[in-house]
């Protein structure tokens, strides 16, 4: 269905090309999974099949790229319209109308379909998607998930052959992840469209996919998922753990997994999972007694008491809308509680003044470049020297220490997502506040960089910090996490040291505690290390 | 980096098109007492207000003729909302017009076509919300794609050189657009004291003197400020605003070559 035919691209600013020689062919009905890590060339690789590379961006290519017979060489993108549904990696962003119909319609209404068929298209996917109670509702007011679904389903309409999805899940939560993923799988079932997509949540779609196509350095590897997983330095803590275990063949699922598990359970028998060692000072950081919020009627924030400790890095869970961002911005002061009492060393953050609020508490929120007001690096370091009230350079050296790779005139938004988390944090670092909070910090990183926060994280809890993450990340709170609490309804339904909570819970349990249930194992890590004490 | 590149076709159907225009403003000048303008002075500007348009249409078909991609229609469309909402902030505030600023800028960072059509479909766009539709629109449109025009033709400056060369454009650029503005109706504007008014028929220079007195008691007092403004607002905003603009137009690659080799393989 797609060729890639000898194909290099190079960009017309960069001598260096992104994709070389590239020979890669992708049959109908396939869900292919691209994987690299950032920066390797993924969308530049997605965007070729539907001819924005280069037709959009500019460039030098090279070879032929063909999708059914029509190479990109003679067609526009807009005469692919109709063969290639490209859907972009933030769907808010391609949205051209406000209501959930009509943007379903807008790109047959582009291609000229006539409007009974227009009429009768729009219900298939409304259908299809499952779209059919939101129909008449506006895009803003939908959820992550909703919102995918709608820009997966607008492409959809005009009857593509192949989809083309860029990082569908990388910004969602597991559950609407869950949903969005359920859609595509029905797609390949029942309609028999190919879909390729570029996702660094592995752990999350990997199950569904039936290839793999590895991009390293411009080149591509490609092969069952069993067989590359084998040797792929980006892999899910299933993969993991099945290299370690020597597990052959190589389960890609938890069920599979677990199947093939007993052997290890019996050698792990006699071991007991290494746990975070819990410092012995306990000096409390923030306290929360009986707090309360609400948005007009609706209660948010029902009674929640909550201490948190130097050293400590304590997990915030729980579904969408369960409260914990509106915690996080109770905790920093930006909203003002209905009852109940917020301390950070002892202050209320709402009767500091507004300056003197970052030496308390410090917020990243969901979407670092909030922060971020200058037009270079640079400038934002030395504008956060000031507001943090530090020797002028700490921020920079600050970031040097976190992000080597990033130069000084730089706009902050060409960073990648996780340099500008890094740069977030440490415009937040800098005024060295006691209690740190970071909302969904890991949303778009990939595994590198994932890791990289963690030791960044774990350092400055090292250092006395305390942090609050709220995540819906179950993989990177295992790893990281002292201490995990679980919301629900506004209220706290369960909190204590990471094992005991996550793995008592199905939705919060990271994948090894899955296959290695009821034992408390968490990490790939952990097991690691409990095999190397075996005696061979 | 130009988003929207002017092929020879282009430039010399813009050249046309401001010959056309300038006669369309400069006739009171030149023509003779008993040509046919003079005659019907009243009933003139109408007529080149029917013109204007049509030929605009035409020098836009051309100039979208292949290069007007989606990326460029996109930013032209952002920018001139954002004059058409800033533009009735001036309405009736003796020449606060914060939409000059928007219009040179980025015709200095996005080439001289973009300026062209920023400057005529923004004073368009902004006339449906003001209600300013009327025989003067057309002669706004192209004195507004003027100005835009000509910051880009600008030549090549850097820094605080850059901002202090747009400052001077963008004086001269406020005050000229006032005074040729006020040519549109001064031939057929009645009861004016004879020392300012438009004389069919007598001398050129005659003429040019009486517009000049017209502008300085008149409309000499918008354009100022206005100019005064725009000077302030280039000289503390621009080179922000510079840096966005050429980021937007680096993000789109405007200008960035496409080239398709053949099947051949690279080394």
């Amino acid at each position: 269905m797609i060729r890639f035919d000898n194909v290099t691209f190079r960009y017309s600013t960069e001598a260096e090309p992104v994709l070389r020689n590239l020979n890669q062919e992708i049959p109908a009905g396939e869900l292919a999974l691209l994987l690299g890590a950032t920066g390797s060339g993924k969308t530049t690789f997605l965007r070729a099949i539907n001819g924005l590379v280069p037709h959009f961006t500019g460039g030098h290519l090279a070879g032929v790229v063909s999708v059914n017979g029509r190479s990109t060489q003679e067609h526009q993108p807009r005469e692919l319209a109709d063969l290639v549904g490209f859907v972009p990696q933030d769907p808010v962003s391609g949205f051209v109308t406000d209501l959930v119909e009509d943007e379903l319609a807008y790109s047959m209404e582009c291609l000229g379909v006539s409007p009974s068929v227009m009429r009768r298209r729009v219900e298939e996917i409304l259908d299809l998607l499952g779209l059919t109670q939101l129909r008449t509702r506006p895009l803003r007011t939908l959820s992550g998930g909703q919102q995918q679904r709608v820009a997966i389903g607008s492409v959809l309409t005009a009857q593509p052959l192949v989809l083309v999805l860029d990082e569908p899940t990388s910004a969602l939560d597991p559950g609407a992840a869950e949903e969005v993923l359920a859609s595509l799988h029905r797609l390949v079932h029942d309609l028999g469209i190919t879909v390729v997509l570029a996702e660094h949540r592995l752990e999350r779609v990997m199950q569904y996919c039936d290839s793999i196509l590895l991009l390293e350095g411009g080149e591509i590897s490609s092969g069952l998922p069993s067989e590359l997983m084998q040797t792929s330095p980006i892999a899910p803590p299933v993969i993991h753990l099945g290299r370690l275990a020597g597990w052959d063949p190589l389960p890609i699922s938890i069920r599979d997994a677990r199947r093939a598990a007993p052997p290890l359970r019996a050698l792990l028998a006699d071991h007991s999972p290494a746990v975070h060692a819990v410092s012995a000072q306990t000096q409390q950081i923030a306290s929360l007694r009986k707090l309360h919020f609400a948005y007009g009627n609706q209660s948010v924030l029902r009674g929640v008491d909550l201490d948190l400790d130097a050293g400590e890095i304590t997990a915030l869970m729980g579904r969408n809308g369960a409260g914990k961002s509106t915690l996080l911005r109770v905790l920093v002061g930006l909203k003002e509680p209905l009852k109940g009492s917020v301390r950070i060393n002892g202050v209320d953050p709402r009767a500091l003044p507004a300056s003197d609020v970052l030496r308390h508490v410090g917020f990243v929120p969901q979407e670092p470049h909030d922060l971020f007001g200058a037009l270079s690096v640079g400038a934002e370091c030395k504008a956060s020297d000031v507001d943090a009230r530090c020797a002028l350079g700490t921020t920079r050296a600050l970031l040097a220490l976190m992000a080597p790779e990033v130069c000084d005139p730089t706009h902050p938004r060409d960073l990648s997502e996780g340099q500008q988390m890094l740069l977030a944090l440490c415009l937040i670092v800098a005024a060295k506040p006691p209690l740190l909070l970071l909302d969904e910090p890991t949303r778009g990183l990939d595994y590198p960089t994932k890791k990289k926060l963690g030791e960044v994280l774990r350092g400055l809890a090292q250092s006395g910090h305390s942090i609050l993450l709220a995540t819906h990340d179950v993989e990177l709170v295992a790893e990281l996490a002292t201490r995990v609490v679980i919301m629900g309804d506004g209220e706290i339904v369960a909190s204590g040291p990471t094992p005991a909570v996550i793995t008592e819970s199905p939705m919060f349990a990271p994948q090894v505690s899955k296959i290695l249930a009821p034992e408390r194992w968490i990490t790939v890590e952990q097991i690691a290390h409990a095999l190397e004490e075996e005696p061979a | 980096m130009h988003a929207v590149p002017l092929g020879r076709s282009s430039a010399i159907s813009i050249a046309a098109l401001s010959l056309i225009g300038v006669f369309s403003f400069l006739w009171p000048f030149v023509a003779p007492a008993d040509s046919f303008l003079v005659i019907n002075s009243s009933e003139a500007p109408l007529l080149f207000a029917i013109i204007i348009p049509l030929l605009l249409t035409t020098v836009f078909s051309q100039i979208s003729d292949g290069v007007l991609n989606a990326k460029a229609i996109a930013l032209l469309g952002a920018l001139a909302a954002v004059i058409a909402v800033l533009r009735p902030l001036g309405a009736g505030l003796g020449g606060i017009e914060p939409i000059w600023v928007i219009l040179i800028l980025a015709g200095r960072a996005l080439g001289p076509g973009f300026g062209f059509l920023l400057g005529s479909i923004s004073l368009l766009a902004s006339a449906m919300f003001t209600g300013g539709v009327g025989p003067w629109l057309p002669f706004q449109m192209l004195a507004a794609a003027w100005v835009g025009l000509g910051a880009g033709l600008l030549p090549k400056a850097n820094g605080k050189w850059e901002i202090f060369l747009l400052s001077l454009y963008a004086a001269i650029a406020c005050v000229a657009f006032g005074f040729v503005m006020n040519l549109w109706f001064w031939p057929f504007s009645l009861n004016l004291p004879e020392q300012i008014a438009f004389t069919p028929g007598a001398a050129t220079g005659e003429n040019l003197l009486a517009w000049i007195r017209f502008n300085i008691t008149t409309s000499l007092g918008f354009d100022l400020p206005r100019a005064a403004l725009t000077v302030i607002l280039i000289a503390l905003i621009g080179s922000p605003i510079l840096q966005l603009l050429r980021r937007a137009s680096r993000k789109a690659s405007f200008g960035a070559p496409t080239v398709f080799a053949g099947v051949e393989r690279i080394s």
